[in-house]
Formats: C-alpha cells, sequence, structure tokens
C-alpha cells in the first residue's frame, strides 16, 4: 500500500518553489548518515541535530532527546539518536511517523534567542543566533527544539526553511500536488460522496422529500462559476429563473435543500448582496415555504446573528490553544491557577454551547413540522456546522460512521465550505481567512457522544483522527475551497492530482488502529422497524433491546415516504455548565496531563473485554466446543469481574506510549469488534429468550 | 420496560442523585430520547422502624425553583419533612420532597399577617446539602405555626432537650455495622506489632488524650511513661501515632497536632527524641518529612497562640513542608459561595469563572496536590512522613486518609473505605458533632465547616480519574454525605471515641455501615477489578485545575436539568449481568455433557460385570 522509498540526493531537487533557493544544512558531518524516511515526490530540504523537548518542561541540558531534525516539502521529522522499541499499542499512522509533523500541521513559529521567544513569519528577518524553535501545530500539538551544542546556523536553516516551506500563498504549492504514488481504492462505496446526481437524488428518497429536484451544473446552462455542481431546489421553480435569482446572494448560494424530516425541510441560503431587492429573497422564500404541503411558515435562523464569526471562533481557537500548550512548568501553574476563568475568556466552550443550542433549536422546530432556512452570508461556514448537527441530532444514520462520513460530504465538502482558507492550507497575506470551524463541528459532535455514549457508532478517537486528517494534504478531503478546484487539480494535465479520500481509512491504518474507531458502548439499531420481544418475567435487560414496546403501525400510504425514524432524536444539554473538555484532542500532547493506568480508556476497554467474553461465550454455547474459552470464563463467580485481565493503558491512549501486552489487545478489539460490527447485536443478544 | 424488569438498575439509577429517595419522580423525567415516555415508580412513604408522625398539614404549597408551585400534603415526623402533591391530573406524577430533618440547619418564616399576595407567607427551609425548601401556607388555615414549632422541635432536638431520631431509630440488618472496624485487627492487617511499632493501650480509658482512640501504634523504642511526657508538647496531648505503615520499606504515615512551641520558641528534648524513634523505625531512609497542612503564614500565626510549627534548629534530619491548605473558616466560607453558583439556578455565561471564585475547586486541588506529595514521599523516597495541621483532627484526617487510599488498594475497597473512615476521621477525633451541628439550631456557629465533605469530593476525584480503581461507586459516597447529616445512623453522632464509648453508640443507634453492608450491590462500581492485576497499587491522581472537575452529580443534584447521565456504568453493570448468566449456561452446558458422558460410560460398563 505504501512504499517508503530511501532518501533520494539533493539532485531531485525541483524548481516549483519560488524565491530562495533550497536551504542547505546537510554539511555537518554524521547527521547525514540518519536516514529519514521520505514518501515518493517527498525532498529532503533540510537538517540539523536538535534536541526535542516535551510541553511544559523547562529546556535544560538533560531534559531532552537528542536526535536529528529534518525538513522536507512535506513534514517535519525528528529523528532520535537511540530509537526506543516502538510499542505497538499506539496509533501508527502510515503518512506521519511518531515524531513527524506535516507542514501543513504547523501553524505558529517561534524563535528562542537569548531568553528571547519572538513568533516569527515569512516576512521577518530570522535571527543567526537561534537557540531553540517552538512549534505549535494546528492539532494542539506542541514541539520545542533546542540547538544548543551544534554550530550557530542550524537552528536558522531549520526556521527558515519552515517558513518557506510550511506556509503556501498557493494552493499548487502543497504536497499533495508532489505526491505520485498511485491510489488503489479500497473503501466500501457505503460512504455517500454526494459528487453526482444520484447520491441526491437518493438522499431525497431516503428522507421522503417530493416537493424538490436536483440540478446539476455540467447539464444546464452555467449561470455562474460559484455554484456547486450539484444542488436541490424546490420542485415547483423553473430552473433558469432560479439561477438567475441566485447572482443576487453571496457566492451564489440561493436557497439550497439538504434535508427532510417529514414535511418539513432543511435549507441553507445566503445573504442577498448588497443593492439587491428584497423582493428577490422574499419570492424565493415563498418558492421553498411551498414545498411543504400544508404551506406551513419557515423559520428563518441568522446564523451570524446567533453565532460566532469566523473570526471570533478563530480568536478563541488560539486563546484557547494556548492554554493547551503551555511552555514552561512555571507557565503550566499559572495557567492552571486560573485554569477556568482563561477558559471562560477564551470563549471556546461558549462557541460550542452556541452551535449546540442553535442546532437544538433548528431540530425542534423541524420536528414541529416547520421548514428551517439557516441564513449566513455566504452559506458556507456556520451553515455547515449546524445543519450537519441538526441532522446527527435528528437522524440516527449520521450517527454511524458510514453515515457521518456521507454527512460530511453532504454538508462540508459538497457544499463547498472553504477548507483550504480556512484551515490554512492556502494564506492570502494580509486576509484572515482562517478558522477552524471542522475543529468546532467536531467539539460539538464529542460533546453529543458524551452525554449520548449509546447512540454514536464511533468513538473520540474517530474524531480526533479526522483533525488529525485534516493537515495531511495527500488525502484531498479537507484540501479545497471548492468541487471545481477539486476537480480542476485532478484532471489538469500539469497537476493529475491524485483524489484520495480521507474515509479510506486503509491508507492510513492498520487493522487494529481502525478497530479504535468503532464505539463498543453503541447499541446498533435494526433500520426502520425493531421487533418487540416479549421477555420473561426474570429476564435480564440486555443492551440493544428497545427503551420500550415499539408499536410499529405502518400505513401504506406513508411507504414512499421518509425512511427516517422519527423516534430516534437526541435531546441534548447545551450549557456551557453541561460542555466538558475534549482532553483527548486537546491535552494529548501534555505528557504531565496523562493519567497513568486511568482515564476513559479504562472504561472503554473494559467494555470491550466484556464483548469480547460474551462473543466467546456465545460462541462456545452455540458450538458446543468449550474448551477454548478462557479459564477465567469457565468459573463464574459471585463478583465476575474481579480477576478479569486487561491491558494497562493510560488517559490518552491510544495516543501516547503504552506499555502493555499487544496481543491481548489485538484479542480483546477484534473479538469485541465482531459482536459490534456484525450487526446482529440483537440477534446474538436475543439469547434472554432462552429459557432460563 | 428496562423500569419493570430492573426495579435495581433503575433505583440505583435515581439514587445515585439522591440516595435518601425523595423528589424520584422529576428524576424520571430525565429522558433519554424525547419520545421516552415516562413510567412513574411509586414511591410510597413507609415509616422507618421508630418514626412517628407529628403533624400532618393539607393545602401546604410547595414553591420550587424548578417548576410550577404545587400544592399538597406536609407530613412531619420525628425523622422527616415528607410533601405530596395532590393529583391535578393523569400525566404528571405527583410532587415529592422527602427531606430528613437532620438535613436541616435553619427554618424561617416568611411574610407576616401582612402579607399580599400569592404564596408571600410561608416557610422558608435552609438544608446543609446544597437547597432550601419553601412551603407556603394559607394564612386562614393557621397551619404555620404548629409546622414550625415541629420543625424546630425534631430538627434541632439538642437545642430543645429533645434527642436524635438515631436514638429511635431501631432497624434490623442483617450486618451489624459496628464490627466493621476493629482497630487492633486492622493494625495487624498492617503487620503491626512489628520490629519497630507496637500497639498500646495506654490510652483505654480516654485519660492520656480525650480526643484520641483508646488503641494506638507506637513506635517500640517508646515506652508508655515517655509517650505521656511527649504528648505535653503537643497540642490538646495529640502527639504522632501511627497511621498507615507501607508494608515493604516500613516507611509510615504518622499524626499529630501541632508542637506547643510558642512565641518563645519553647523546645522539647521528648518530642524530638521521638520523632527521631519514628524516623529510626524505617530503615530505609535518614529523613523524617514532615508535612504542616497549613499555608505556612497560618503555621508562624499560631506561634502566637502557643502553637506553632517543628523549627529547623530543633528537629535534626527533618524537612518540614506547608501544604497551604486553609483554615476551617475559609472551607465554609467556599461552600457557602459555591452553593451561591450551583443553587438554585445557574448564570451559564459565567458558570467557569463563578465556579473558579468559590475557589472550592481549589481548595480541593490543594487537598489532592498534598495527598500526592505524602504518596510520593512514601512511595518514591520510602521516607516517613509525619502530617499535622493546627489540632490535628480537620485537614490532617484529610491528608492522611486521602494518602492511604491513593497508596493501599483495601482502602479503595467498600469495606476498606468504611475502614478509612471509622479510623481516620471517627476514632481520631474529627469534630462531627460541632463540624455537622447535629441537631442543633446555632446554624451560623463559626465550628461548622465542611471538611469531610471535600474529602469526600477528592476520593471522587480520584474516581474520575480512576474510573476503575474504586470498589464503590458515586452513589455510595453521596449515600454517606446524605447519612452524614440525616441523624438516622449513630455514625457520625459525636465529636471523639470517647464521647461515642460515654453515650453507648453502638447499643443505642445503628450504624450507617449495618445499611450500606446490607445492600452491598447497589454501591458497587462495576468497573471495579478491571485493572490489570498488580499494575496500579498506587494511583498517582493528576493535582492539575485541568483535571478537576465540580461534582455536579452532587453539588447541582437539585437541578434537574443539570442530571448528569450514567448510561456507561448502566451498560456495564447490563453486561455484566449478561456475561455471568451466559457463564451460567456454559457451565450448565458442562455439567449435562459430562453426566451424559459419565451415564453413558456408565451403561456401556455396566455389561461387563
Amino acid at each position: 500500500m505504501m512504499s517508503f522509498t530511501p532518501a533520494k540526493t539533493k539532485t531531485t531537487f525541483t524548481s516549483y518553489v519560488d524565491g530562495p533557493k533550497a536551504v542547505n544544512g546537510c554539511e555537518s558531518g554524521s547527521a547525514e548518515d540518519v536516514k529519514a524516511k521520505l514518501l515518493e515526490g517527498e525532498i529532503e530540504v533540510a537538517r540539523a541535530y536538535a534536541q526535542l523537548f516535551a510541553p511544559a518542561t523547562k529546556m535544560t541540558d538533560d531534559g531532552g532527546v537528542p536526535g536529528v531534525l529534518v525538513v522536507t516539502n512535506y513534514k517535519l521529522s525528528f529523528i532520535p539518536n537511540e530509537s526506543k522499541e516502538m510499542y505497538p499499542a499506539y496509533q501508527e499512522n502510515m503518512f506521519v511517523g511518531r515524531n513527524d509533523v506535516t507542514l501543513s500541521n504547523i501553524d505558529h513559529i517561534y524563535q528562542i534567542t537569548e531568553k528571547k521567544k519572538k513568533r516569527i513569519t515569512s516576512q521577518q528577518k530570522i535571527s543567526s543566533k537561534i537557540e531553540a524553535i517552538h512549534i505549535i501545530c494546528k492539532n494542539f500539538r506542541f514541539l520545542k527544539f533546542s540547538f544548543k551544542g551544534t554550530s550557530k546556523e542550524q537552528g536558522r536553516i531549520i526556521a527558515s526553511s519552515l517558513l518557506q516551506f510550511a506556509f503556501h500563498t498557493r494552493h499548487d504549492l502543497s504536497f499533495a500536488y508532489r505526491y505520485k504514488d498511485s491510489y488503489y481504492r479500497t473503501m466500501k462505496s457505503t460512504v455517500t460522496m454526494f459528487n453526482n446526481k444520484s447520491d441526491w437524488s437518493r438522499e431525497l428518497i431516503r428522507c421522503g422529500a417530493t416537493e424538490w429536484k436536483v440540478v446539476s451544473t455540467d447539464q444546464t446552462v452555467q449561470k455562474s462559476k460559484l455554484l456547486p455542481a450539484h444542488f436541490v431546489i424546490p420542485k415547483c421553480v423553473a430552473i433558469d429563473e432560479y439561477l438567475k435569482k441566485a447572482e443576487s446572494f453571496y457566492d451564489s448560494r440561493i436557497a439550497f435543500w439538504v434535508y427532510s424530516y417529514d414535511n418539513a425541510s432543511l435549507v441553507r441560503m445566503a445573504e442577498l448582496q448588497p443593492d439587491q431587492e428584497n423582493m428577490i429573497e422574499n419570492t424565493t422564500l415563498e418558492s421553498i415555504r411551498k414545498c411543504d404541503p400544508r404551506k406551513k411558515s419557515l423559520e428563518i435562523i441568522n446564523l451570524g446573528e446567533r453565532l460566532p464569526s469566523i473570526h471570533d471562533v478563530q480568536r478563541g481557537y488560539i486563546k484557547f490553544r494556548e492554554l493547551c500548550t503551555p511552555d514552561t512548568p512555571r507557565h503550566f501553574l499559572l495557567q492552571d491557577a486560573k485554569f477556568y476563568s482563561l477558559l471562560e475568556k477564551s470563549c471556546w466552550l461558549l462557541y460550542v454551547s452556541l452551535c449546540l443550542k442553535c442546532a437544538k433549536e433548528a431540530a425542534e422546530s423541524l420536528r414541529d413540522g416547520t421548514t428551517v432556512v439557516l441564513r449566513e452570508n455566504n452559506a458556507r461556514d456556520m451553515c455547515c456546522v449546524i445543519s450537519s448537527l441538526v441532522q446527527i441530532i435528528l437522524d440516527p444514520y449520521f450517527r454511524t460512521i458510514d453515515g457521518f462520513q456521507s454527512l460530511v460530504q453532504k454538508e462540508w465538502v459538497a457544499l463547498e465550505h472553504p477548507f483550504a482558507f480556512r484551515l490554512g492550507h492556502v494564506i492570502i497575506p494580509e486576509v484572515e481567512n482562517e478558522s477552524p470551524l471542522l475543529l468546532l463541528f467536531l467539539d460539538c459532535v464529542w460533546q453529543l457522544l458524551q452525554q449520548y455514549p449509546e447512540e454514536f457508532e464511533f468513538s473520540q478517537t474517530y474524531l480526533t483522527t479526522i483533525w488529525d486528517s485534516a493537515f495531511i494534504p495527500i488525502f484531498d478531503t479537507f484540501q479545497f475551497n471548492s468541487e471545481r478546484e477539486r476537480i480542476q487539480a485532478a484532471t489538469c494535465k500539469e497537476s493529475k492530482l491524485v483524489l484520495r479520500p480521507i474515509w479510506d481509512w486503509n491508507e492510513q491504518f492498520s487493522e487494529t488502529d481502525k478497530l479504535f474507531f468503532t464505539n463498543p458502548f453503541y447499541t446498533k439499531k435494526q433500520d426502520g422497524c425493531r421487533r418487540s420481544v416479549a421477555l420473561p418475567a426474570n429476564a435480564i435487560l440486555l443492551p440493544g433491546f428497545p427503551k420500550k414496546p415499539m408499536r410499529f403501525t405502518m400505513n401504506p400510504n406513508e411507504l414512499n415516504q421518509s425512511s427516517i425514524p422519527k423516534d430516534q432524536y437526541l435531546n441534548p444539554r447545551c450549557g456551557v455548565a453541561d460542555l466538558e473538555i475534549w482532553q483527548q484532542c486537546y491535552y494529548r500532547w501534555i505528557p504531565i496531563l496523562e493519567i497513568k493506568n486511568g482515564g476513559f480508556p479504562q472504561i472503554e476497554l473494559f467494555q470491550r473485554l466484556l464483548l469480547r467474553n460474551i462473543s466467546k461465550l456465545q460462541r462456545a454455547i452455540e458450538t458446543g466446543d468449550y474448551d477454548e474459552l478462557p479459564d477465567e470464563l469457565t468459573t463464574p463467580t459471585n463478583s465476575p469481574v474481579k480477576q478479569q485481565m486487561m491491558p494497562a493503558t493510560n488517559s490518552f491512549f491510544p495516543f501516547s506510549t503504552n506499555v502493555c501486552d499487544a496481543t491481548q489487545l489485538t484479542d480483546i478489539l477484534t473479538h469485541s469488534n465482531e459482536l459490534l460490527m456484525e450487526g446482529s447485536i440483537m440477534d446474538r443478544l436475543s439469547i434472554a429468550q432462552l429459557p432460563d | 420496560m428496562d423500569k419493570r424488569i430492573n426495579p435495581d438498575f433503575n433505583a440505583s439509577k435515581h439514587a445515585s442523585s439522591n440516595s435518601l429517595d425523595s423528589d424520584s419522580k422529576s428524576s424520571s423525567l430525565n429522558s433519554k430520547h424525547g419520545a421516552e415516555t415516562i413510567i412513574p415508580r411509586e414511591t410510597p412513604f413507609i415509616y422507618l422502624n421508630g418514626e412517628k408522625e407529628q403533624d400532618q398539614k393539607n393545602d401546604v404549597t410547595h414553591i420550587c425553583p424548578y417548576r410550577e408551585p404545587a400544592v399538597g400534603t406536609l407530613t412531619i415526623t420525628n425523622y422527616r419533612l415528607y410533601f405530596r402533591s395532590h393529583p391535578t391530573n393523569d400525566r404528571d406524577p405527583p410532587v415529592i420532597v422527602d427531606v430528613p430533618l437532620g438535613v436541616i440547619s435553619r427554618v424561617e418564616k416568611i411574610g407576616g399577617s401582612t402579607s399580599r399576595g400569592e404564596n408571600s407567607y410561608g416557610i422558608e427551609i435552609f438544608c446543609k446539602d446544597m437547597r432550601n425548601l419553601r412551603f407556603a401556607h394559607k394564612q386562614q388555615n393557621h397551619s404555620r405555626r404548629t409546622v414550625f414549632e415541629k420543625l424546630q422541635t425534631y430538627a434541632f432536638p439538642l437545642s430543645f432537650n429533645g434527642k436524635l431520631f438515631a436514638f429511635s431509630y431501631a432497624e434490623q440488618f442483617p450486618e451489624d455495622g459496628w464490627t466493621v472496624y476493629e482497630p487492633v485487627a486492622e493494625l495487624r492487617r498492617m503487620g503491626v506489632n512489628n520490629d519497630t511499632w507496637r500497639i498500646t493501650k495506654i490510652n483505654e480509658q480516654y485519660l492520656v488524650c480525650d480526643s484520641y482512640p483508646a488503641v494506638w501504634a507506637v513506635p517500640k523504642a517508646a515506652s508508655d511513661d515517655f509517650l505521656k511526657k511527649v504528648c505535653t508538647f503537643r497540642s490538646r496531648n495529640r502527639l504522632p501515632v501511627l497511621s498507615w505503615i507501607h508494608p515493604k520499606s516500613q516507611a509510615t504515615i504518622t499524626r499529630c497536632s501541632q508542637p506547643l512551641v510558642g512565641v518563645s520558641g519553647k523546645r522539647s528534648p521528648d518530642d524530638e527524641l521521638y520523632l527521631n524513634y519514628i524516623m529510626e523505625a524505617n530503615a530505609q531512609s535518614d529523613k523524617l518529612s514532615i508535612m504542616d497542612a497549613r499555608p505556612s503564614a497560618n503555621a508562624i500565626a499560631n506561634k502566637a497562640k502557643g502553637g506553632g510549627y517543628e523549627s529547623d534548629d530543633a528537629y535534626k534530619n527533618v524537612e518540614l513542608n506547608f501544604l497551604d491548605i486553609h483554615n476551617i473558616h475559609v472551607m465554609r466560607e467556599s461552600l457557602r459561595k459555591l452553593k451561591e453558583v450551583c443553587y438554585p439556578t445557574i448564570d451559564d455565561q459565567k458558570w467557569l469563572t463563578a465556579v473558579e471564585g468559590s475557589l472550592w475547586l481549589k481548595h480541593i486541588k490543594c487537598i489532592l496536590a498534598g495527598a500526592v506529595r505524602i504518596v510520593d514521599k512514601i512511595e518514591t523516597m520510602s521516607t516517613s512522613v509525619v502530617v499535622h495541621c493546627s489540632d490535628g483532627w480537620d485537614r490532617t484526617a484529610q491528608l492522611t486518609a486521602l494518602s492511604m487510599l491513593l497508596l493501599d488498594p483495601y482502602y479503595r475497597t467498600l469495606r476498606g473505605f468504611e475502614v478509612l473512615i471509622e479510623k481516620e476521621w471517627l476514632s481520631f477525633g474529627h469534630k462531627f458533632q460541632q463540624r455537622i451541628g447535629h441537631g442543633d439550631n446555632r446554624h451560623s456557629d463559626a465550628d461548622r465547616s465542611p471538611v469531610f465533605l471535600q474529602f469526600i469530593d477528592c476520593v471522587w476525584q480520584v474516581g474520575q480519574q480512576f474510573p476503575n480503581a474504586l470498589e464503590f461507586n458515586e452513589h455510595f459516597l453521596i449515600t454517606i454525605l446524605d447519612h452524614l447529616y440525616s441523624s438516622r445512623f449513630g455514625t457520625f453522632l459525636c465529636n471523639t471515641e470517647a464521647e461515642r464509648v460515654k453515650e453507648d453508640l453502638k447499643h443505642k443507634t445503628v450504624s450507617l455501615w449495618s445499611y450500606i453492608n446490607s445492600s452491598y450491590e447497589l454501591y458497587r462500581n462495576s468497573l471495579y477489578g478491571a485493572n490489570s492485576s498488580g499494575v496500579q497499587t498506587v494511583l498517582k491522581p493528576l493535582a492539575s485545575m485541568r483535571n478537576i472537575k465540580l461534582w455536579k452529580g452532587l453539588y447541582c443534584r437539585w437541578n434537574p436539568s443539570m442530571r448528569p447521565q450514567d448510561s456507561i456504568y448502566q451498560r456495564t453493570r447490563e453486561m455484566l449481568a449478561l456475561q455471568e448468566q451466559l457463564q451460567r449456561q456454559v457451565n450448565d452446558c458442562r455439567m449435562k455433557a459430562n453426566s451424559r458422558c459419565t451415564q453413558s460410560t456408565g451403561r456401556l460398563a455396566s455389561p461387563l460385570h
């Protein structure tokens, strides 16, 4: 799948870089002997001896890990002199090693010179006496490298090559265009990409939305270059007329359908451009209203008034990230003393709370049968967050892994959240385009997962991994501002970019690592109807059974209607006081905050252990073969948990080093997943009906 | 469905928000899906053995900050206040308020004969468990006076020549909780007597130190006569005695009160020698660490009152650390502020700064950090630690008990934790009577302080960080706190062991542990024991604000919108039950298979005979 080509010599250095020529840092003796693993198309541009320090530590002589720092056109890689044994109980990414960060992940670089710490940018001169550099990454990772004891120039060389290669002003400078390895798609086609007309048509059918139609810009006369490739508009309107009206809206984002819940629909719409007549908006809204057979009046939610702007979110993110990237122990303690008020000042949790509240309210309106129009300046930022959250709250399908991925495709990718700007893949000087709305959304989903652990098929590790993957340019999903740009890059003769969706997790992870994406608390529900099972009076309550007996009466007239269950919506608590900090995602790079043998992984793994045991016991009962059962399962006691073995894991597992028995861990993971993945948990658990 | 089939799970689910089982109706409103129907569970008001009705009034209105006022019947017994609303329709369950009178700290009349407006005339009740209750009476009914009087009489019996309900309560339990803690047996568990420590009964009559237990463990090198000399140099004669000894290194935790140094800097060669004995009893280290729980400024200020701390000059090979934990008055004020933040409603916009402003979590962090330092000295440095504060019965008890919980897995079991409370808190004279003010109407008494509550909060924090390290669950901790106030059990009555013996509590009252241990399963943490064997004998919680949380399940539990869900624990319980059922099934099948085997071989064998 992945091929690591050995480090190529400097002759392969290409001229795609504007500005100063290659930085040469490879002449200082034996540092050159260290081989960095390079991808195809990856080129080394600088290297230096350095010592790596953890966040919240002093950079003293004895605390660091000595090694070689290598900068390529793709990543910053640290190769320790003494490579420690690799523990398998750690999430290993095939494209990013444990001591690597992709350049795309790098956000702020600081130079440390004689007690002065200063952020450096491309416009600034870099000191020639850099003693150390600090690198703060978009995924909250914080790396500190000291160049003490190496030649003076080394720090400057590293810093300037990072500045040169990590921040692009043009998209085609990204490593995505250099990486030419061919791609063999291995993912199942269960993820709906929403990049063709039929995906949207099927979604209309699934939602029972009969009053809407799909428009594809490739078959109609294209009115605006800003329109997405496929979108859904009221059936009752003439396409040409509607598209003409679209030009009056920002980014041509006239009202587009995204979801229906019975008669009510969820619609995204931009604001009118200045000097446009309100009439245009009014007639548009009227055509939306007509799609509801009962012609109920619409609820228009102005996201601009209700929610923080993208700039607010960015500021909040930076402040919050500062709290999660303490430099020295002193800094850590100073923050600790005022942690709660600093947290409040960052507004991060407040923004999460506002998004959840807004989504909950919109979901309630939809449940009441009122069509909701989400209105936002360009309908491509907060609209993505709120629209996706509403659907997760209402629809259990979007809480499965396939469903969630399809949802992100629909709301974020197909309807064109400007990822390249918001995630800082392309930086336009003097323009503040960056804003981690994707992270804000993932945090909201994580909060829902906390409150409803049994409702989601995926785990927090899955959500954290999505955020990490946004900074691996090899995967195109979160790289582009629009579908047009994506298609252009893929088809243009010069670039021929290989499109690799991040959803093809096999590309990044081994089978074991992928097992961490599933949530052992998830109780899979059967689509649509659930059997009502008569339980004996003394039966043990089984997970996965409906919470109450279901009376499933199907009206034949409604068969063509929505197949979305209407009794599985969430009712989350949304106040700041109800929220928690997503420790795994934000704290995992601070070793001193890791609880040894503690934290949520203990709960999760124990659940997996129980699932494994149940799976093994059931298999034994089915086959009548009891010899394979582990000893602790064949001798029931009154306190059955007492002596069960569980691998020792720490609180940031699987993102931290864990010394534990990997075979045992794999056994638990694979066997517990059998029960989770087969989708037959209900059948398997119907053992309760057996005579006691 | 689940509610009918599994009363146990259900009960514990409710109970985790309130062990006293009041208000259980509203907790079932905590529905998961909006579509879930509410199946009301009847909570009949069953009188406890020894409980007698004192007053009953119809037409009283309960005014709740979270819902509409409800008209109903108010009953007062010698144990509780019970309100049940009259049914208004078939759909809504009745409103029930069920509060032990011991929880009440203050009762006040609101409104007078001139009061106008609906519900402006009645009684307001301030509780020790972070809530207030309000009942409106109709003036023309003249119901308020007797209710008020009965409440005074039975909530504050000690101020009105009455006796606490614990002395009337006569329930029988299968287990006798008074036998949970046997001091000598507990010392034996730790290996005392041994080469360096011995048990002494010098205080059997509580004459040497009236706030200490009858049985102590002390360094073998110190004779009983010598102990009598040493204790004179310690505040209230509370000389250093053993709390815990490390099974391998023999490093110890000993506890005491401050030395009586005074302004003049008095010294006691006996005390100095005695501390040396403690140091020498541990062969692993040539140092002794003294953990003075107070902020150093307080320790210095205590010199003026004749107290102080161990100076470098006087005590050789001793290192003194101040742990910066504040006194009982600061803690009381902090909890008062926290109540303002949590009850009745919260200001979501300012929630985080308000919580921080109460300083409650900062105090919790300080105590946890202090305990972790003690653990570190014992475990990593093998150095013995002497812990004291001023009198050695508040902050000292927090620190010794918490560090023992972190060091010794025994105290993390349900019974072990009961032993820990009995030993470090009750036998060593934490003044529960004064700190809680059982049956006493002086609500603003300066001796009241939530010191024990802080300890339980710290234990909860440990449970949060190590979800499978404690055998008991959150409900267990909340139950302990509820009955800390309820006056139903004798466990937390009186200030010292001597007083408890004098009052003969073991025979005249029931122990809380009888009640708890008789429904053991209700208090068990379903995740307990899932740790890999032998890895984690010592727990080191992180005392960083980033990891310390507000215990919403306790402090915000009266607010129906703040109730946390425990579906993960629920799910684990279900899976455990399923696993057990399958295990039984496997065993049955195997036995059947085996017997079939033996039968058939028997049959085969018989023709040969």
